[in-house]
Protein backbone atom coordinates (compact mmCIF):
# COMPACT_ATOMS: atom_id res chain seq x y z
CA UNK A 1 0.00 0.00 0.00
CA UNK A 2 2.66 2.20 0.79
CA UNK A 3 4.50 1.41 -2.42
CA UNK A 4 1.22 2.46 -4.55
CA UNK A 5 1.01 5.99 -2.54
CA UNK A 6 4.63 6.64 -3.30
CA UNK A 7 3.72 5.79 -7.06
CA UNK A 8 0.52 7.93 -6.82
CA UNK A 9 2.74 10.82 -5.49
CA UNK A 10 5.64 10.80 -7.63
CA UNK A 11 2.48 10.80 -10.58
CA UNK A 12 1.23 13.62 -9.14
CA UNK A 13 4.02 15.60 -9.27
CA UNK A 14 5.37 14.62 -12.40
CA UNK A 15 1.91 15.89 -13.60
CA UNK A 16 2.50 19.11 -12.49
CA UNK A 17 5.85 19.24 -14.27
CA UNK A 18 4.37 18.10 -17.73
CA UNK A 19 1.46 20.72 -17.42
CA UNK A 20 3.63 23.88 -15.91
CA UNK A 21 6.13 22.70 -19.32
CA UNK A 22 2.90 22.54 -21.52
CA UNK A 23 2.33 25.85 -20.94
CA UNK A 24 5.78 26.62 -22.07
CA UNK A 25 6.29 24.18 -24.83
CA UNK A 26 2.93 23.40 -26.31
CA UNK A 27 0.88 26.35 -25.42
CA UNK A 28 3.46 29.17 -26.50
CA UNK A 29 6.01 27.05 -28.62
CA UNK A 30 9.19 27.21 -26.88
CA UNK A 31 10.26 23.45 -26.15
CA UNK A 32 12.46 24.68 -22.77
CA UNK A 33 14.81 21.59 -21.92
CA UNK A 34 15.99 23.62 -18.81
CA UNK A 35 12.86 22.44 -16.60
CA UNK A 36 14.77 20.23 -14.30
CA UNK A 37 16.74 23.23 -13.47
CA UNK A 38 13.34 25.06 -12.38
CA UNK A 39 12.23 22.10 -10.64
CA UNK A 40 15.63 21.98 -8.88
CA UNK A 41 15.34 26.04 -8.18
CA UNK A 42 12.04 24.99 -5.97
CA UNK A 43 13.19 22.01 -4.41
CA UNK A 44 16.79 23.09 -3.17
CA UNK A 45 15.28 27.04 -2.37
CA UNK A 46 12.57 24.99 0.23
CA UNK A 47 15.21 22.71 1.29
CA UNK A 48 17.85 24.99 2.39
CA UNK A 49 15.30 28.00 3.78
CA UNK A 50 13.33 25.15 5.73
CA UNK A 51 16.56 23.53 6.90
CA UNK A 52 18.66 26.27 7.79
CA UNK A 53 16.21 28.92 8.72
CA UNK A 54 12.98 26.72 10.34
CA UNK A 55 10.77 28.62 7.64
CA UNK A 56 7.07 26.62 7.37
CA UNK A 57 5.82 25.47 4.00
CA UNK A 58 3.38 28.23 3.20
CA UNK A 59 6.54 30.78 3.35
CA UNK A 60 8.68 28.73 1.60
CA UNK A 61 6.50 27.92 -1.34
CA UNK A 62 5.93 30.97 -2.48
CA UNK A 63 9.22 32.07 -1.94
CA UNK A 64 10.45 29.08 -4.27
CA UNK A 65 8.31 29.92 -6.63
CA UNK A 66 9.40 33.64 -6.77
CA UNK A 67 13.11 32.84 -6.86
CA UNK A 68 12.52 30.01 -9.87
CA UNK A 69 10.65 32.74 -11.47
CA UNK A 70 12.77 35.28 -11.14
CA UNK A 71 15.70 32.92 -12.77
CA UNK A 72 13.62 32.42 -15.73
CA UNK A 73 12.63 36.01 -16.04
CA UNK A 74 16.42 36.52 -16.33
CA UNK A 75 17.40 33.62 -18.48
CA UNK A 76 14.35 34.48 -20.47
CA UNK A 77 15.64 38.30 -21.78
CA UNK A 78 18.50 36.40 -23.17
CA UNK A 79 17.17 33.22 -24.88
CA UNK A 80 14.92 34.10 -26.18
CA UNK A 81 16.23 36.10 -28.80
CA UNK A 82 16.31 33.02 -30.43
CA UNK A 83 13.79 30.40 -32.05
CA UNK A 84 12.91 27.09 -32.42
CA UNK A 85 16.42 24.79 -32.70
CA UNK A 86 18.29 27.39 -31.51
CA UNK A 87 16.06 27.93 -28.33
CA UNK A 88 16.81 24.15 -27.37
CA UNK A 89 20.50 24.15 -27.31
CA UNK A 90 20.58 27.85 -25.28
CA UNK A 91 17.88 26.48 -22.85
CA UNK A 92 20.23 23.05 -22.95
CA UNK A 93 22.99 25.44 -21.83
CA UNK A 94 20.86 27.19 -18.99
CA UNK A 95 20.31 23.76 -17.40
CA UNK A 96 23.54 22.62 -17.45
CA UNK A 97 24.70 25.66 -16.02
CA UNK A 98 21.87 25.77 -13.54
CA UNK A 99 22.87 21.91 -12.32
CA UNK A 100 26.75 23.10 -12.25
CA UNK A 101 25.33 25.65 -9.80
CA UNK A 102 23.59 22.60 -7.95
CA UNK A 103 26.51 20.44 -8.21
CA UNK A 104 29.44 22.86 -7.40
CA UNK A 105 28.42 25.60 -5.01
CA UNK A 106 29.12 23.57 -1.66
CA UNK A 107 28.75 26.50 0.72
CA UNK A 108 24.85 26.87 -0.42
CA UNK A 109 23.81 23.83 -1.49
CA UNK A 110 26.14 21.36 -0.27
CA UNK A 111 26.98 20.30 -3.96
CA UNK A 112 26.77 16.32 -4.82
CA UNK A 113 26.48 15.54 -0.50
CA UNK A 114 22.62 16.98 -1.17
CA UNK A 115 20.89 18.45 1.62
CA UNK A 116 19.02 15.74 4.17
CA UNK A 117 16.78 15.98 7.05
CA UNK A 118 14.52 18.10 4.85
CA UNK A 119 10.98 18.78 7.36
CA UNK A 120 8.01 17.28 6.50
CA UNK A 121 5.62 19.99 5.68
CA UNK A 122 2.95 21.07 8.33
CA UNK A 123 0.30 23.74 7.51
CA UNK A 124 -0.88 25.97 10.54
CA UNK A 125 -0.07 22.79 12.98
CA UNK A 126 -1.43 20.04 10.45
CA UNK A 127 1.32 17.65 9.92
CA UNK A 128 1.80 16.22 6.71
CA UNK A 129 3.73 13.37 7.61
CA UNK A 130 1.85 10.37 6.49
CA UNK A 131 1.32 9.22 2.53
CA UNK A 132 -2.39 8.93 2.37
CA UNK A 133 -2.17 13.42 3.52
CA UNK A 134 0.87 14.30 1.20
CA UNK A 135 -1.00 12.83 -1.56
CA UNK A 136 -4.27 14.64 -0.82
CA UNK A 137 -1.97 17.89 -0.50
CA UNK A 138 -0.48 17.35 -4.12
CA UNK A 139 -3.60 16.50 -5.46
CA UNK A 140 -4.97 19.75 -4.26
CA UNK A 141 -1.72 21.82 -5.38
CA UNK A 142 -1.83 19.71 -8.97
CA UNK A 143 -5.87 20.76 -9.33
CA UNK A 144 -4.71 24.37 -9.00
CA UNK A 145 -1.96 23.90 -11.05
CA UNK A 146 -3.99 21.89 -13.39
CA UNK A 147 -6.93 24.83 -13.36
CA UNK A 148 -4.64 27.64 -13.17
CA UNK A 149 -2.92 26.93 -16.67
CA UNK A 150 -6.51 25.89 -18.26
CA UNK A 151 -7.85 29.82 -17.09
CA UNK A 152 -4.00 30.80 -18.84
CA UNK A 153 -4.88 28.80 -21.93
CA UNK A 154 -8.24 29.94 -22.19
CA UNK A 155 -7.69 33.32 -21.22
CA UNK A 156 -7.19 36.03 -24.10
CA UNK A 157 -3.57 35.88 -23.10
CA UNK A 158 -3.60 32.43 -23.85
CA UNK A 159 -5.13 33.07 -27.20
CA UNK A 160 -2.14 35.31 -28.26
CA UNK A 161 0.28 32.52 -26.93
CA UNK A 162 -1.24 30.15 -29.11
CA UNK A 163 -1.37 32.47 -32.41
CA UNK A 164 2.48 33.72 -31.66
CA UNK A 165 3.35 29.67 -31.50
CA UNK A 166 1.34 29.45 -34.75
CA UNK A 167 2.63 32.52 -36.84
CA UNK A 168 4.94 35.05 -34.40
CA UNK A 169 5.22 37.60 -37.54
CA UNK A 170 1.96 37.78 -37.94
CA UNK A 171 0.80 38.20 -34.45
CA UNK A 172 3.08 40.52 -34.01
CA UNK A 173 1.59 42.47 -37.16
CA UNK A 174 -1.40 42.46 -35.22
CA UNK A 175 0.14 44.65 -32.22
CA UNK A 176 0.69 42.40 -29.77
CA UNK A 177 3.40 41.84 -27.90
CA UNK A 178 5.36 38.37 -28.92
CA UNK A 179 8.54 38.91 -26.61
CA UNK A 180 6.67 39.80 -23.75
CA UNK A 181 4.19 37.10 -24.29
CA UNK A 182 6.84 34.75 -23.97
CA UNK A 183 8.68 36.46 -21.35
CA UNK A 184 5.38 36.04 -19.40
CA UNK A 185 4.55 32.25 -20.19
CA UNK A 186 8.36 30.97 -20.00
CA UNK A 187 8.30 32.96 -16.50
CA UNK A 188 5.10 31.31 -15.66
CA UNK A 189 6.01 28.21 -16.19
CA UNK A 190 9.24 28.12 -14.55
CA UNK A 191 7.11 28.99 -11.17
CA UNK A 192 4.56 26.31 -11.49
CA UNK A 193 7.35 23.73 -11.83
CA UNK A 194 8.86 25.13 -8.70
CA UNK A 195 5.75 23.66 -6.64
CA UNK A 196 6.49 19.84 -8.08
CA UNK A 197 10.15 21.09 -7.17
CA UNK A 198 9.05 21.79 -2.91
CA UNK A 199 6.50 19.12 -2.90
CA UNK A 200 9.66 16.32 -4.07
CA UNK A 201 12.22 18.26 -1.26
CA UNK A 202 9.75 17.93 1.51
CA UNK A 203 8.19 14.39 0.47
CA UNK A 204 11.70 12.61 -0.28
CA UNK A 205 13.36 14.72 2.42
CA UNK A 206 16.60 14.58 0.88
CA UNK A 207 17.80 15.78 -2.61
CA UNK A 208 20.77 16.01 -4.30
CA UNK A 209 21.57 17.42 -7.92
CA UNK A 210 21.25 14.66 -9.70
CA UNK A 211 17.63 15.04 -9.58
CA UNK A 212 17.90 17.56 -11.83
CA UNK A 213 19.72 16.69 -14.34
CA UNK A 214 19.44 17.10 -18.19
CA UNK A 215 18.10 13.81 -18.55
CA UNK A 216 15.14 14.84 -16.26
CA UNK A 217 14.92 17.80 -18.33
CA UNK A 218 14.17 15.21 -21.34
CA UNK A 219 11.83 13.35 -19.60
CA UNK A 220 9.51 15.79 -18.67
CA UNK A 221 9.71 16.84 -22.47
CA UNK A 222 9.33 13.49 -23.66
CA UNK A 223 5.55 13.09 -20.90
CA UNK A 224 4.30 16.25 -22.86
CA UNK A 225 5.08 15.39 -26.25
CA UNK A 226 3.70 11.49 -25.60
CA UNK A 227 0.55 13.14 -23.77
CA UNK A 228 0.38 15.27 -26.80
CA UNK A 229 0.87 19.26 -27.00
CA UNK A 230 -1.23 20.82 -25.62
CA UNK A 231 -3.15 18.14 -24.16
CA UNK A 232 -3.83 18.53 -20.55
CA UNK A 233 -5.72 15.26 -20.12
CA UNK A 234 -2.97 13.34 -22.09
CA UNK A 235 -0.10 14.40 -19.73
CA UNK A 236 -1.55 12.76 -17.00
CA UNK A 237 -2.08 9.42 -18.57
CA UNK A 238 1.41 9.26 -20.07
CA UNK A 239 2.82 10.94 -16.67
CA UNK A 240 1.00 7.44 -15.10
CA UNK A 241 2.51 5.62 -18.22
CA UNK A 242 5.61 6.70 -17.98
CA UNK A 243 5.90 6.31 -14.12
CA UNK A 244 4.50 2.99 -13.72
CA UNK A 245 6.68 1.60 -16.61
CA UNK A 246 10.12 1.57 -14.71
CA UNK A 247 7.73 -0.42 -11.68
CA UNK A 248 6.11 -2.63 -14.29
CA UNK A 249 9.74 -3.61 -15.79
CA UNK A 250 11.01 -4.65 -12.33
CA UNK A 251 7.64 -6.54 -11.57
CA UNK A 252 8.38 -8.98 -14.43
CA UNK A 253 11.74 -9.46 -12.63
CA UNK A 254 13.87 -7.58 -14.69
CA UNK A 255 16.76 -5.82 -12.26
CA UNK A 256 16.74 -2.55 -11.17
CA UNK A 257 19.33 -1.01 -13.34
CA UNK A 258 18.28 -3.06 -16.48
CA UNK A 259 15.06 -1.63 -15.71
CA UNK A 260 16.02 2.07 -15.19
CA UNK A 261 17.69 1.35 -18.49
CA UNK A 262 14.92 0.09 -20.45
CA UNK A 263 12.68 2.55 -19.08
CA UNK A 264 14.67 5.32 -21.07
CA UNK A 265 14.71 3.01 -24.41
CA UNK A 266 11.13 2.93 -24.27
CA UNK A 267 10.41 6.37 -23.91
CA UNK A 268 13.35 7.12 -26.48
CA UNK A 269 11.69 4.65 -29.08
CA UNK A 270 8.13 6.59 -28.63
CA UNK A 271 9.69 10.10 -28.16
CA UNK A 272 11.26 9.04 -31.73
CA UNK A 273 7.87 7.08 -32.90
CA UNK A 274 6.08 10.55 -31.84
CA UNK A 275 8.08 12.69 -33.94
CA UNK A 276 7.01 10.90 -36.91
CA UNK A 277 3.05 11.49 -35.99
CA UNK A 278 4.23 15.63 -35.21
CA UNK A 279 6.58 15.48 -38.74
CA UNK A 280 4.55 18.56 -39.78
CA UNK A 281 5.32 20.84 -36.85
CA UNK A 282 3.86 20.39 -33.43
CA UNK A 283 0.92 23.00 -34.91
CA UNK A 284 -0.41 22.67 -38.20
CA UNK A 285 0.02 25.46 -39.95
CA UNK A 286 -2.44 25.92 -42.52
CA UNK A 287 -1.82 27.78 -45.41
CA UNK A 288 -4.07 29.70 -47.23
CA UNK B 1 51.74 29.23 -17.38
CA UNK B 2 53.18 27.14 -19.73
CA UNK B 3 51.21 24.19 -18.54
CA UNK B 4 48.30 26.02 -19.10
CA UNK B 5 49.07 27.27 -22.80
CA UNK B 6 49.71 22.88 -23.73
CA UNK B 7 46.65 22.04 -21.54
CA UNK B 8 44.68 24.91 -23.81
CA UNK B 9 46.19 23.79 -27.04
CA UNK B 10 45.10 20.26 -26.51
CA UNK B 11 41.70 21.07 -25.37
CA UNK B 12 41.19 23.13 -28.69
CA UNK B 13 42.80 20.13 -30.56
CA UNK B 14 40.07 18.02 -29.28
CA UNK B 15 37.24 20.39 -29.69
CA UNK B 16 37.82 21.18 -33.44
CA UNK B 17 37.74 17.77 -33.92
CA UNK B 18 34.59 16.92 -32.44
CA UNK B 19 33.11 20.69 -33.79
CA UNK B 20 34.47 19.81 -37.64
CA UNK B 21 32.76 16.42 -37.50
CA UNK B 22 29.58 18.57 -35.79
CA UNK B 23 29.32 20.98 -38.50
CA UNK B 24 29.99 18.99 -41.19
CA UNK B 25 26.46 16.94 -40.68
CA UNK B 26 24.81 20.40 -39.68
CA UNK B 27 25.84 22.19 -43.02
CA UNK B 28 24.08 19.44 -45.12
CA UNK B 29 21.82 18.30 -43.04
CA UNK B 30 20.77 21.87 -41.10
CA UNK B 31 19.90 20.45 -37.55
CA UNK B 32 21.25 20.00 -34.49
CA UNK B 33 21.76 16.23 -34.76
CA UNK B 34 22.56 15.55 -31.01
CA UNK B 35 22.98 11.95 -31.52
CA UNK B 36 25.85 12.76 -32.46
CA UNK B 37 27.32 12.72 -28.88
CA UNK B 38 26.84 8.95 -28.75
CA UNK B 39 28.46 8.47 -31.89
CA UNK B 40 31.98 9.64 -30.02
CA UNK B 41 30.76 7.74 -26.90
CA UNK B 42 30.20 4.26 -29.40
CA UNK B 43 34.15 5.07 -31.19
CA UNK B 44 35.45 5.27 -27.87
CA UNK B 45 33.53 1.90 -26.39
CA UNK B 46 34.14 -0.24 -29.68
CA UNK B 47 37.83 0.56 -29.72
CA UNK B 48 37.22 -0.49 -26.00
CA UNK B 49 35.84 -3.94 -27.60
CA UNK B 50 37.93 -4.72 -29.97
CA UNK B 51 41.47 -3.72 -28.26
CA UNK B 52 40.41 -5.06 -24.62
CA UNK B 53 37.86 -7.30 -24.70
CA UNK B 54 38.75 -8.89 -27.65
CA UNK B 55 42.17 -8.36 -27.69
CA UNK B 56 42.56 -7.11 -31.10
CA UNK B 57 46.08 -5.04 -32.39
CA UNK B 58 45.54 -1.04 -32.07
CA UNK B 59 45.29 -0.88 -35.66
CA UNK B 60 43.11 -3.28 -36.38
CA UNK B 61 40.76 -2.14 -33.61
CA UNK B 62 41.22 1.10 -34.25
CA UNK B 63 39.68 1.24 -38.33
CA UNK B 64 36.91 -1.34 -36.73
CA UNK B 65 35.56 0.91 -34.11
CA UNK B 66 35.59 3.60 -36.34
CA UNK B 67 33.67 1.67 -39.17
CA UNK B 68 31.49 0.43 -36.54
CA UNK B 69 31.02 4.19 -35.25
CA UNK B 70 30.05 5.33 -38.83
CA UNK B 71 28.04 3.07 -39.35
CA UNK B 72 25.69 3.98 -36.68
CA UNK B 73 26.01 7.21 -37.73
CA UNK B 74 24.61 6.48 -40.94
CA UNK B 75 21.98 3.75 -40.28
CA UNK B 76 20.25 6.44 -38.56
CA UNK B 77 20.38 8.73 -41.25
CA UNK B 78 19.22 5.98 -43.43
CA UNK B 79 16.10 4.84 -40.90
CA UNK B 80 15.27 8.04 -38.65
CA UNK B 81 16.38 10.82 -40.53
CA UNK B 82 15.73 10.67 -44.26
CA UNK B 83 12.29 9.42 -43.56
CA UNK B 84 11.31 12.44 -41.66
CA UNK B 85 13.51 14.99 -44.36
CA UNK B 86 10.58 12.94 -46.94
CA UNK B 87 8.14 14.38 -44.84
CA UNK B 88 9.74 17.61 -45.17
CA UNK B 89 10.23 18.11 -41.32
CA UNK B 90 11.29 21.25 -39.53
CA UNK B 91 14.45 21.60 -37.70
CA UNK B 92 12.99 21.68 -34.50
CA UNK B 93 11.40 18.09 -34.87
CA UNK B 94 14.61 16.93 -36.07
CA UNK B 95 16.39 18.07 -32.79
CA UNK B 96 14.09 16.18 -31.06
CA UNK B 97 14.11 13.32 -33.17
CA UNK B 98 17.91 13.06 -32.25
CA UNK B 99 17.69 13.76 -28.59
CA UNK B 100 15.15 10.62 -28.73
CA UNK B 101 18.04 8.78 -30.48
CA UNK B 102 20.32 9.55 -28.25
CA UNK B 103 18.39 8.86 -25.04
CA UNK B 104 18.14 5.33 -26.94
CA UNK B 105 21.35 5.07 -28.00
CA UNK B 106 23.11 5.99 -24.54
CA UNK B 107 21.12 3.77 -22.67
CA UNK B 108 22.44 0.87 -25.18
CA UNK B 109 25.52 1.30 -24.55
CA UNK B 110 24.49 1.68 -20.35
CA UNK B 111 23.39 -1.89 -20.26
CA UNK B 112 25.75 -3.27 -22.68
CA UNK B 113 28.74 -2.23 -20.89
CA UNK B 114 27.69 -0.02 -17.40
CA UNK B 115 27.91 2.96 -16.57
CA UNK B 116 31.07 2.61 -14.81
CA UNK B 117 34.19 4.66 -16.36
CA UNK B 118 36.39 2.49 -18.27
CA UNK B 119 40.37 2.56 -19.31
CA UNK B 120 41.63 1.57 -22.48
CA UNK B 121 45.46 2.43 -21.18
CA UNK B 122 46.98 -1.08 -21.05
CA UNK B 123 50.20 1.02 -20.34
CA UNK B 124 51.52 2.40 -17.64
CA UNK B 125 51.30 6.07 -16.99
CA UNK B 126 54.07 7.94 -17.64
CA UNK B 127 55.48 11.56 -16.31
CA UNK B 128 55.33 12.72 -20.18
CA UNK B 129 57.85 14.71 -22.06
CA UNK B 130 58.86 17.88 -20.80
CA UNK B 131 58.89 21.22 -22.82
CA UNK B 132 59.80 24.60 -21.82
CA UNK B 133 58.35 23.70 -18.11
CA UNK B 134 55.28 22.20 -18.77
CA UNK B 135 54.06 18.48 -19.33
CA UNK B 136 52.48 16.99 -22.24
CA UNK B 137 52.22 13.54 -22.69
CA UNK B 138 53.02 11.26 -25.81
CA UNK B 139 49.00 10.88 -26.16
CA UNK B 140 48.12 14.41 -25.78
CA UNK B 141 51.27 14.86 -28.83
CA UNK B 142 49.11 12.11 -30.68
CA UNK B 143 45.62 14.65 -30.22
CA UNK B 144 47.20 17.64 -31.71
CA UNK B 145 49.20 15.91 -34.49
CA UNK B 146 45.68 13.77 -35.73
CA UNK B 147 43.60 16.75 -35.03
CA UNK B 148 45.32 19.26 -37.21
CA UNK B 149 46.34 16.63 -39.74
CA UNK B 150 42.30 15.69 -39.67
CA UNK B 151 41.35 19.74 -39.96
CA UNK B 152 43.73 20.17 -43.14
CA UNK B 153 42.58 17.02 -44.56
CA UNK B 154 39.03 17.80 -43.69
CA UNK B 155 39.31 21.93 -45.13
CA UNK B 156 41.18 20.53 -48.32
CA UNK B 157 38.19 17.82 -48.86
CA UNK B 158 35.74 20.70 -48.44
CA UNK B 159 37.39 23.16 -50.61
CA UNK B 160 38.71 20.35 -54.31
CA UNK B 161 37.08 16.99 -53.86
CA UNK B 162 33.60 16.80 -55.38
CA UNK B 163 31.81 15.33 -52.68
CA UNK B 164 33.25 18.41 -50.82
CA UNK B 165 32.03 20.93 -53.43
CA UNK B 166 28.84 18.96 -53.07
CA UNK B 167 28.67 19.26 -49.43
CA UNK B 168 29.19 22.97 -49.42
CA UNK B 169 26.67 23.23 -52.43
CA UNK B 170 23.81 21.33 -50.51
CA UNK B 171 24.61 23.32 -48.12
CA UNK B 172 24.20 27.25 -50.07
CA UNK B 173 20.98 26.03 -51.35
CA UNK B 174 19.54 22.66 -51.55
CA UNK B 175 16.37 23.23 -54.29
CA UNK B 176 19.40 24.73 -56.86
CA UNK B 177 21.74 21.75 -56.59
CA UNK B 178 18.83 19.47 -56.81
CA UNK B 179 18.54 20.74 -60.30
CA UNK B 180 22.11 20.68 -60.86
CA UNK B 181 21.59 17.14 -60.75
CA UNK B 182 23.27 16.74 -56.95
CA UNK B 183 21.65 14.14 -55.34
CA UNK B 184 21.30 15.74 -52.07
CA UNK B 185 20.26 12.41 -49.73
CA UNK B 186 23.44 10.74 -50.88
CA UNK B 187 25.80 14.09 -49.98
CA UNK B 188 24.14 14.01 -46.57
CA UNK B 189 24.93 10.67 -45.75
CA UNK B 190 28.34 11.32 -46.99
CA UNK B 191 28.33 14.06 -44.62
CA UNK B 192 26.95 12.16 -41.79
CA UNK B 193 29.76 8.93 -42.88
CA UNK B 194 32.48 11.91 -42.79
CA UNK B 195 30.91 13.27 -39.80
CA UNK B 196 30.65 10.15 -37.56
CA UNK B 197 33.80 9.03 -38.57
CA UNK B 198 35.92 11.97 -37.26
CA UNK B 199 33.34 11.76 -34.04
CA UNK B 200 34.52 8.31 -33.46
CA UNK B 201 38.05 9.00 -33.62
CA UNK B 202 37.96 11.92 -31.70
CA UNK B 203 35.95 10.19 -29.15
CA UNK B 204 38.84 7.12 -28.91
CA UNK B 205 41.32 9.67 -28.33
CA UNK B 206 39.59 11.44 -25.51
CA UNK B 207 38.69 7.76 -24.31
CA UNK B 208 43.05 7.33 -24.06
CA UNK B 209 43.68 10.67 -22.71
CA UNK B 210 41.31 10.76 -20.03
CA UNK B 211 38.88 7.29 -19.74
CA UNK B 212 35.36 7.11 -20.73
CA UNK B 213 32.01 6.48 -19.49
CA UNK B 214 28.41 6.01 -21.20
CA UNK B 215 28.11 10.25 -21.31
CA UNK B 216 31.32 11.34 -22.33
CA UNK B 217 30.10 12.15 -25.83
CA UNK B 218 27.11 14.62 -24.50
CA UNK B 219 29.80 17.00 -22.66
CA UNK B 220 32.20 17.00 -25.75
CA UNK B 221 29.58 17.71 -28.08
CA UNK B 222 27.83 20.60 -26.80
CA UNK B 223 30.98 22.41 -26.15
CA UNK B 224 31.48 21.74 -29.91
CA UNK B 225 28.36 22.94 -30.47
CA UNK B 226 29.13 26.45 -28.72
CA UNK B 227 32.35 26.46 -30.62
CA UNK B 228 30.40 26.10 -33.52
CA UNK B 229 28.32 28.60 -32.50
CA UNK B 230 30.42 31.66 -30.94
CA UNK B 231 32.76 30.94 -34.42
CA UNK B 232 29.58 31.92 -36.61
CA UNK B 233 27.66 28.89 -38.56
CA UNK B 234 29.36 28.34 -41.47
CA UNK B 235 32.87 29.17 -41.17
CA UNK B 236 35.74 26.95 -40.56
CA UNK B 237 38.00 29.82 -39.40
CA UNK B 238 35.82 31.19 -36.99
CA UNK B 239 35.35 27.24 -35.98
CA UNK B 240 38.67 27.56 -35.12
CA UNK B 241 38.63 30.32 -33.33
CA UNK B 242 35.42 29.34 -31.25
CA UNK B 243 37.20 26.45 -30.28
CA UNK B 244 40.45 28.37 -29.12
CA UNK B 245 38.19 30.97 -27.47
CA UNK B 246 36.38 28.32 -25.15
CA UNK B 247 39.29 26.28 -24.51
CA UNK B 248 41.53 29.19 -23.41
CA UNK B 249 38.06 30.55 -21.32
CA UNK B 250 37.78 26.93 -19.60
CA UNK B 251 41.31 26.52 -18.82
CA UNK B 252 41.82 30.39 -17.32
CA UNK B 253 38.64 29.50 -15.13
CA UNK B 254 39.91 26.50 -13.94
CA UNK B 255 42.81 28.54 -13.28
CA UNK B 256 41.69 31.18 -11.91
CA UNK B 257 38.26 29.79 -10.31
CA UNK B 258 38.25 26.35 -9.82
CA UNK B 259 38.05 23.40 -12.68
CA UNK B 260 34.73 22.55 -11.77
CA UNK B 261 33.30 25.59 -13.42
CA UNK B 262 34.39 24.80 -16.58
CA UNK B 263 30.81 23.48 -18.07
CA UNK B 264 29.45 26.97 -16.83
CA UNK B 265 32.07 28.96 -18.68
CA UNK B 266 31.31 27.16 -21.26
CA UNK B 267 27.54 28.17 -21.48
CA UNK B 268 28.12 31.09 -19.91
CA UNK B 269 30.50 32.18 -22.99
CA UNK B 270 27.31 31.33 -25.01
CA UNK B 271 25.04 33.54 -23.84
CA UNK B 272 27.41 36.65 -23.66
CA UNK B 273 27.90 35.87 -27.07
CA UNK B 274 24.28 35.87 -28.34
CA UNK B 275 23.63 38.97 -26.28
CA UNK B 276 26.78 41.05 -27.80
CA UNK B 277 27.39 39.29 -31.16
CA UNK B 278 24.37 37.00 -31.94
CA UNK B 279 26.59 36.16 -35.28
CA UNK B 280 29.87 34.60 -33.77
CA UNK B 281 32.73 35.61 -35.29
CA UNK B 282 32.30 35.29 -38.79
CA UNK B 283 29.23 37.55 -38.86
CA UNK B 284 27.39 35.46 -41.48
CA UNK B 285 23.71 36.33 -41.29
CA UNK B 286 21.54 33.27 -39.47
CA UNK B 287 17.82 34.08 -39.84
CA UNK B 288 16.87 31.70 -36.48
CA UNK B 289 18.58 34.80 -34.12
CA UNK B 290 17.75 37.84 -35.74
CA UNK B 291 13.43 37.61 -35.34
Amino acid sequence: MEYILHILIMIVIYIMLAHSLNLVAGFSNMISLAHAGFYGIGAYTTAILSVNYDLPFLVTLPLAMIISGLVAMIVSVIALRTVDDYFIIITLGIQIVLFSIMNNWMELTRGPLGIPGIPSISILGLEFDNKVLFLLLSLILAGVVFFIIRNITTSPFGKVLKALSEDEIFTQSLGKNVYKAKIISFTTGAMIAAVPGVLYAHYISYIDPTSFTVMESIFILSIVIIGGMRNLYGAIIAAAFLIILPEALRFIGLPNNVAANLRQIIYGIILVFMMFRYSKGFVLQQKI
Amino acid sequence: MNQIIVNIVVTTAILIIVSQSFSLIYYAAKFFHLTHAVIITFGAYFFYLFSKQLDFNIWAALSLAVICATGIGMLAEISIYKPLRKRKTTPLIMVITSLGLYVIMQNVISMIWGDDTKSIRTWDIKAGNEILGAYITDVQIVIIVSSLVLFIGIFLCLKYTKIGKNIRAISSNEELSNIFGINSNRVILWSFGIGSALAAIAGILVAIDTDMTPTMGFNLLLYGVVAMIIGGVGSTWGLVGGALLLATAQHLSAYYIDSKWMDAVAYIILILFLIWKPLGFSGKRLKKIEI
